[in-house]
């Protein structure tokens, strides 16, 4: 967005805005359902990472810039959290013993 | 100085154009971003794994924190709306404007802060401490001080940013760039803290 820019609406960042009040809100339902937990995981989750989506597209105003630095955000923080991912698997090892050493 | 300017009598720009069209400054708000999430990242990984690994894990949340969490959920997520507001205003040139929804942003984040602070000392009156609690797992007290406490020490950061270039906005030091840079952040401590609140508290509510 330029200097001076004439900004468009905002219905469109009001929608975000409830919409990212009411994901909190779901997941307080989710969390006093009677489901086991990895379910319960999931789905907070899940919401969790649609409100940062609609937080990084809208409020970070991401949705607005290039292509290309779209990518850039997406490719380096992708790579950041598979890398911590990785080390998922060597938690687990040293949780229930080492499967992968022999 | 624009490329325009640079490229005068026909000559090359002595620049290279900026990979994304977008300010230096805010690509590089957006490279401390994108490590900040590995630091979140790590330390909620750490903090599932612990707590995946410990059967006994507390769930000493009782309805009274999970509604003082939404409280602070709803402020954070205001202060990110009105901060939005505060950009769009410096963008069309109306300093007051700004400047009004940059001090509506901070004093939310006060109140966060606040919130934060009166809800760890809850926890410590329970008898939570980093290394002791009453229910045994010792590393409960260290990763819930830690998880939460990296969150808190965002937002106090993200609070004296928005102090000094909000009030440097206003007196014409800082321009429109600066305020969405800090903008950036704050959105940032939002989207973390959207993490935060299911896998610390809503996941360890009492039964």
């Amino acid at each position: 967005m330029s200097a001076a820019e004439k900004p468009s609406g905002l219905g469109k960042y009001l929608i975000v805005y409830l919409c990212m009040l009411a994901i909190p809100a779901l997941e307080v339902v989710i969390a006093y359902q009677n489901i086991d937990g990895p379910r319960k995981l999931l789905g907070m989750l899940s919401l969790a990472i649609v409100g940062a989506l609609l937080g990084i597209l809208f409020f970070m105003n991401l949705a607005r810039e290039r292509p290309r630095l779209i990518l850039f955000v997406a490719v380096f923080t992708l790579f950041a959290l598979a890398t911590i991912n990785y080390g998922w698997t060597d938690s687990f090892r040293l949780l229930v013993g080492a499967p992968f050493a022999k | 100085m624009s490329q325009a300017d640079l490229a005068v009598g026909g000559h090359t720009p002595a620049m290279e154009p900026s990979p994304f069209a977008i300010p230096a400054k805010k690509l590089a708000m957006w490279l401390f971003i994108i490590s900040d999430v590995m630091t979140f990242a790590a330390c909620l990984t750490a903090y599932g794994f612990l707590r995946n690994a410990t059967p006994d894990w507390p769930r000493p949340f009782h309805s009274s924190t999970v509604i003082s969490v939404m409280v602070m959920a709803f402020i954070l997520i205001s202060s990110s709306f009105t901060m939005l507001l505060g950009v769009r205003a410096a963008k069309a040139d109306d300093r007051p404007a700004a400047f009004r929804w940059t001090l509506i942003t901070i004093a939310a984040g006060i109140i966060f802060v606040l919130l934060h602070i009166r809800d760890w000392a809850g926890m410590v009156g329970e008898g939570v401490t980093l290394f002791k609690n009453p229910w045994g797992t010792s590393l409960f007290g260290a990763a819930y001080f830690s998880v939460t406490g990296l969150e808190l020490l965002h937002v106090i950061a993200g609070l004296i940013a928005l102090i000094i270039v909000g009030l440097g906005y206003q007196r014409g030091r800082y321009s429109s760039d600066d305020i969405e840079n800090c903008s950036l952040f704050w959105q940032f401590i939002n989207i973390v803290w959207m993490f935060v609140v299911p896998l610390v508290y809503l996941l360890n509510v009492a039964n």
